[in-house]
Order: structure tokens, then sequence, then C-alpha cells
């Protein structure tokens, strides 16, 4: 197939404004996508940004008020499965953040121990804002439960 | 019972491996004894994988907790339908009945060719048999379907509630069938570049294949969408994720080449560009099996990482590497004579539909996998949610709808200004008069009034074809209107369903735009008896109602619905449920539809005293549409694919005399155009 010059220049500007399409959005929609341990590394310039942090549900401390459709929570670092491979210990303190998201039901899988992903701004005072929370869907193509 | 299992797929992968060397070799040695024995091994291949299905759903039914696919997705207590649609609710079980699937079309493909395409049809067998041989070893030595526990449990645990409802029966299944059935013009395509057999005969011997293929990814898209719409209770029916982006891609991508092969069979032009379209399409779908699988790019669908990950990924490598030296090593063969003339030419309008489509499709794929490479790149992960895929895709949205409308009704090669204006003239005053309309009616948004403005002018484009033709015949052979236009449809139903296609499309497309600009929220706590409202309606809550079986505990609202005189509607109840085992708790939607808008009540929340209750309650205007849009596109498409008399035979003629004057010939193939 030979393509005529002039045809080169449609082609050209089409692909041109879906590449332009793609970079302008990528630069105003993106936001973070953070482990609670690198929030926790991070804070200081994630103020007010938007991010999503995956985590687990902290046992306890859990406050849902189906009148306001408000839920409390802690949020604390998913841990690592190795298999087998031997990983430095770090006496770090266990991080943990507080979790206020008002004006969402509360989703079927939310449940203490559960990983999340919660969307939201991360305060001054170190809790997290949601607008959503996101359970993640236990069985469909999880293998099993051998870990 | 499950050795039986196990030794069936171990023979199918052996016979797999037997037919492309038998294939191979007969094709080449022009031995066609050695052809009509590997054709026989793919019968057995199927039937071997049968058996391997078979021998899963039975211990399905029976509750054979011995074996460990069994224990972890079903139960005692779980309905049977849910007993046998569990053979696709994990891992191992989709992946085999992917692999049935492969071999059934595998088994028809080489009952379709066992006279015809001599030169390719080995070839493209072969590929078929490499791609089975792929999954029969994920399912021999990787995730094994018939794994036994060493301890064998009383009870199963379940499938997840959220499986639990009828579209688990025909969203998997539709999807896969349109994934899988994707493999067969791959394949042809492959052999044509393997052979070096480069005109349209690959194309028109897997057309119908595309299209089946289309069909299928359509209804798994819209299954999946409605799904999401009646299950997940969040009001929407997409939300860019992952997987959901997974089905879409394909879908994409063969609606692109869907067109683009009509340029090929008229024109003899884009040969490369279909190869590549095809071959992108086959490794979309390992792609997509890739994303679901691998919890590469952690979507809400999966956190967990599998095994499968790397060896699809090393496959889907392999496959794009070999596929792309093909292209090139018979790159000089593929160049065409012939070449675009003008912008204004149904050639171009075609290109640059197909450069909107493929568009979409990376933009897409790019959104998809950002986090994946902002990670590699910058050591974050980086996501972008539904605004990046809304702010993209828009545009080009209206671009795909423009070109809908310009493609169908101009000329091939050139258009003249008259012809122009004598297509055109009346679409454009119906776009343009609905665009005048829509804003004195207090429209404001320039994308909706855009969007229906286009929406209107390619509904006019139709109207004037249609009416065109039924001119034409009853100019011809005098008949009655309604007579004309049934006779016009299905003397030309490959052009006339298309018609039908844009249609559904364009209504679904309208379904979206509405639905996306003017759902409104109300969420509200309210005591029994109390009511409040949302848009024209009033919710009165009556109060609740509990239940509980040995399979489930359930909650059920009664929300009064009252028109805005005070007159009772309806009486909606969404319901909040409580699966015993696994112990979780589920969201039962309540939707009242109608062609304006849908109310769509969610129980969110019980209040401790039991008789509070809070809601959340979406109006969502036509969103109605888009189902029905749905619904069009699969008539018009088994329009498409209704066996046609006139087509068969110029298709049987062309074959019997297929590299003479393959030219003369396509144009028979297509009666009326395209």
């Amino acid at each position: 197939m030979r393509i005529r010059p002039r045809f080169f220049i449609g082609v050209g500007l089409i692909a041109a404004a879906i590449g332009y399409l793609i970079f302008s959005a990528i630069r105003t929609t993106s936001e973070y996508y953070l482990t609670v341990p690198e929030v926790a590394a991070r804070q200081t310039e994630l103020g007010g940004q938007a991010l999503r942090v995956a985590g687990r549900v902290k046992a306890g401390n859990i406050d849902w008020d189906p009148n306001s459709l408000t839920l409390k929570f802690e949020i604390v670092p998913i841990p690592d499965v190795d298999n087998g491979a031997v990983k430095p210990v770090v006496a770090s303190d266990p991080v943990s953040f507080h979790v206020i998201c008002a004006g969402e039901p509360k989703p079927d899988m939310f449940a203490p121990g559960r990983d999340v992903i919660v969307e939201g701004k991360l305060g001054a005072d170190g809790t997290i804002a949601a607008t959503q929370v996101m359970t993640s869907c236990p069985s469909k193509y999880k293998p099993k439960q051998s870990q | 019972m499950p050795q039986l299992g196990n030794l069936a797929l171990a023979i199918a992968l052996i016979l797999a491996v037997y037919s492309i060397v038998a294939n191979i070799y007969g094709a080449r040695r022009n031995s066609p004894d050695f052809v009509v024995s590997a054709r026989h091994a793919l019968w057995a291949m199927c039937a071997m994988v049968t058996i391997a299905m078979l021998v899963l759903w039975s211990a399905l039914l029976r509750s054979d907790f011995s074996l460990e696919y069994v224990a972890s997705y079903s139960s005692t207590t779980l309905p049977t339908v849910y007993k046998i649609t569990s053979l696709w609710g994990g891992q191992q079980g989709s992946l085999m009945f992917w692999t049935w699937l492969l071999s059934i079309f595998t088994s028809i493909a080489a009952f379709q060719n066992r006279r015809r395409n001599p030169e390719i049809a080995p070839y493209a067998l072969a590929v078929l048999a490499g791609v089975a041989i792929f999954f029969l070893m994920m399912l021999n030595f990787v995730t094994r379907p018939f794994d036994l526990l060493a301890t064998v449990p009383a009870e199963g645990s379940d499938l997840n509630p959220l499986l639990q409802n009828y579209w688990m029966a025909i969203h998997p299944p539709s999807l896969y069938t349109g994934y899988v059935s994707a493999t067969v013009p791959f394949a042809f395509g492959a052999a044509a570049l393997i052979t070096g057999k480069l005109d349209d005969g690959w194309i028109r011997s897997t057309r119908r294949w595309a299209i089946f293929s289309w069909f299928f990814l359509t209804l798994g898209n819209m299954f999946g969408a409605r799904w999401a719409y009646e299950v997940l209770g969040w009001g929407g029916y997409w939300a860019w994720d992952p997987v959901e982006n997974a089905a879409f891609m394909p879908w994409l991508v063969m609606t692109a080449y869907l067109h683009s092969v009509m340029i090929q069979e008229r024109k003899d032009m884009l040969k490369v560009w279909n190869l590549s379209l095809i071959g992108l399409a086959f490794g979309l779908t390992l792609f997509g099996t890739f994303i679901t699988r691998s919890g590469v790019i952690s979507s809400v669908h999966s956190f967990t990482q599998s095994g499968l990950g790397p060896y699809f990924l090393s496959f889907l490598i392999t496959v794009t590497l070999g596929y792309s030296a093909l292209l090139i090593f018979r790159s000089k063969q593929l160049r065409s004579p012939a070449e675009f003339e003008s912008y204004l030419s149904r050639e171009a309008a075609f290109l640059f539909n197909n450069l909107m489509l493929v568009g979409i499709a990376f933009a897409v794929f790019w959104g998809t996998i950002f986090p994946v490479l902002s990670e590699a790149v910058r050591g974050v992960k980086i996501t972008v949610g539904p605004p990046f895929f809304n702010r993209v895709n828009g545009p080009l949205a209206l671009g795909l709808v423009f070109l809908m409308g310009v493609g169908p009704l101009i000329a091939w090669r050139r258009t003249t200004t008259s012809n122009l204006v004598r297509s055109f003239a009346a679409p454009v005053v119906i776009g343009v008069t609905t665009g005048i309309v829509a804003r004195a009616e207090g429209l404001r948004i320039w994308y909706v009034l855009t969007a229906f403005s286009l929406a209107a002018f390619v509904m006019g484009t139709v109207l004037v074809e249609f009416r065109r033709g039924v001119n034409a015949r009853r100019h011809m052979v005098s008949e009655p209107r309604a007579k004309a236009l049934v006779n016009l449809v299905a003397k030309n139903n490959r052009r006339y369903g298309g018609y039908i296609i844009h249609v559904g499309v364009i209504v679904a497309f309208v379904g979206i735009v509405g639905s996306s600009f003017f759902r409104t929220e109300v969420k509200k706590s309210v005591h029994a008896g109390e009511s409040f409202s949302i848009g024209s309606y009033t919710l009165r809550f009556q109060g609740l109602e509990q239940s509980d079986t040995p399979h489930l505990e359930s909650a059920t609202a009664l929300v009064e619905v009252l028109r805005p005189d005070g007159r009772e509607i309806t009486v909606m109840t969404p319901a909040k449920l409580f699966f015993k085992r696994p112990q979780q708790p589920a969201t039962k939607v309540a939707i009242r539809s109608t062609p304006l808008s849908d109310l769509y009540v969610v129980l969110a929340g019980i209040g401790d005293d039991g008789q509070t209750a809070t809601f959340e309650v979406f109006l969502t205007p036509l969103v109605f549409w888009l189902w029905a849009g749905g619904l069009m596109m699969v008539l018009g498409t088994v329009v498409v694919m209704w066996p046609n008399v006139r087509e068969r035979a110029a298709i049987a003629t062309a074959l019997s005399r297929q590299s003479t004057g393959a030219r003369e010939l396509a144009d028979l193939g297509a009666p009326g155009g395209d």
C-alpha cells in the first residue's frame, strides 16, 4: 500500500491529536498509587494530593454510622508474602493511617483484615479523607488459601 | 475419575503436538494422508478436552471435594446451576473452558477446510494446534484442574456471592467465545504469511469467524456492563477497570478489522494493516487473560498474584515477535499497487475510522498499563482513573460517530461535490436541526449538543440509504414498500445488517452520553414512614422485611415510588443479603427502568433499631438506550451472518479458482457494495 504524501498529513494530524489527548489527560488525571509504608515515607510531600493507597483494614477501631454513611477505620501495611526468601528484618514501627470516608455506602466485602484500596487525600494530621473505599474481590481469580 | 481427566488432558497435548508435525510435514511434502491424519488428531484432541470437561463438571455436580478445584469453588448447598457455572468461576476451570472452546473451533475450522484452501489450511490448523499446545501445557503442568487435596473437607468454600447470579452463566462464556474465536482468523492470517499466499483468500475464508468473534465480544462487553449495573450497586455500568478494558480492546480492534478488510476485498489495499490488526486482536485476547490472571495491574478484581502471569507474558512476546518477523519477511510481497486517491472517498473514511478505533484502543491500553510503566520508569505507581479514559475517548468517539455517517454514503475512489450534496444534504439538515432544537430546549453542554447532532446525522444517513435502496427496488420490480424493504435487507444482508448495527451503536452512544452527563444522586437516611424525593419522584420508605433461609439471611426494604400527583407507581424492594458460607454480605439493587430514565435504589445501610434505613438513589436518564442499542447491534449481526445463497455461490466459485482472477470474483462476493 502506498499512501500519497498529502495523506500522511491527515494521518499524522489524527495521530498527533490522539497523542496530545493522551498526554494532556495523563497530566491532569493521574494520581499516586502507593502502599501504606510508601505513604508514610513520603508523608510531607503528599499533603493534599490525590492518591490511592493499598492497605489492610486493621481489626478494631472500625466505626460505621449507617445514618450519615460515615466509615472510619485504620489502614495498615499489607504484610509481604515472600516465597521463602529471607528478608532483612527492619525494626520499624508499624505504620497506620486513619481513614474517614463519608457519604458512601460501606462496601459489602469490607471487613477487618481485608485488603482495600482507599482513594482520597492525605490531610496534614495524617488522616486520609477518602472519597472511595474499594475492596478486593477475594475469590474469583485467587488460586487458593494456601499461603 | 480425576485420573481420567488428567489422562485426557495429557493425550490431548500429545495429539496437538502430533497435529502440528503432521500438518506441516503433509503440506510441505504434498502428502494429503498426513494432512488428513492431522485433522483427525485435532478432532480426537477436541474429544479428549471434552472428556476432561465432563469429568470436572461431574465432580462439581457430585460435590466431590477431594478435588481442590471443587472444594474451592463449590459447596453442597450451592444451587445446581451455579455448580455448573462454577466450572469457569476459578482459574483452572476457566482456562480449561477456554481450551475446550479452542479445540471445538479448531475442529470446526478443520472440518470446513477439509477440501478448501489446500495450501494455507494445514498451516492455519498447525497454528491453531500451537495455541492449543500452550493452553494444554498450562493445564497439564502449571495450573492443574484435577489436583487432589490431601485431606478431603466435609464442605466446600462456596462460590463468591457476586458470581451467584445468572450473568455468571452468560457473561464469561460469551466473552470467552469472542476471545477464542478470534484465534481462527489470526491462524489463517499467519498461515497466509507463512505460505506467501497473500491474496484475500484468508480473509474470505474467515470472514464469518471474525464476525462471529465480534458478535460474542459485543455480547460479552454488554453482559459485563449489565452485570456491573445490576449487581455492583454503584449506579454505573462501566468503571474502566483493567478487566473491563481487557475485554473492550479486542472489540475495538476487531471492529477496525471488520471495516478495513472491506477495503482489501474491494481495492486490494491495506494488506499489511489487515494482517497487523488481526495479529493485534489475537495478541490483545492473550493480553486480556494476562491482565486478569496475573494481577499485575492491581485491579479491583484481583490483588493476588498467580503463577500464570510469566507464562502468558512469554507466550504473548513469542507470538508478537514471531508474527512481526513474518510480516517483515513478507513485506515486499505485501506491497499493493493501488493507492488512496482522495480524502473524499470511502477508502479514506474507512482509513480514518480505523485510526480512530485503533487510537481509542491505544489510549485504553496506555491508561491500563500506565501504573506498570510509571513504576518501571519513575519508581512510583501512578494510576489514571475513569477521568483519563473519558477525557481521551470522549472526543475520539465523536470523530468516530461522524465517520460512521460519512463512510457508508461516500463513493469509492473519489466523490464529486454534487454527489456529496445529494447524499448528505438531508442528514446534515437533520443533524443541525436536532442540535438547534436541543439548544432551544435548554441544553448547554457543548459535548452533548455535538453528540446528539452527530447521532441524528448518522441516523439520517442510514435513513437515506434505506430509502434509496427501497426506491431502487420498487423501480425495478414493483412491490409494496414494506416488502421491498424486507427483500432489500434479505438480498443484501451484509450491507443492510451493517446499517442496523450502526443504528444500534448510535442508540447505545446516545444512552452512554445521556447517562454519563445527567445522572443525579441522592443519599438519605430515613425512618419507616418517611419519604424523600429525587427528580420528580417521591420515595416513601415503608419498612423492612427480614427473612432467613439455610443459604442466606436478608433484609428487604419496601420503598413506595410516587409520582408528583401523589399516585403510586410501584413498590421497589432493594435488599441487603447475608450469605452464610462464606459469611459475606451482598447488596441487591432495585431498578425501575423506563426509556426516559432509570430509578436505581440501593439499600446502603440499616440502623441498629431495624426501623431506619439509608438509601442511595440514582436517577440515570437514557441508560435504557444503551441496552436497547446493544440488542440492535446483536440483531444486526444476526442479519449479517445469515446465510446468503448468492454470496455462498460466489465464494464457492472464488475458492475453486482461487489463484486466478481473484479480483473480478471478489466483486461478485459482495453484491451491492460492501
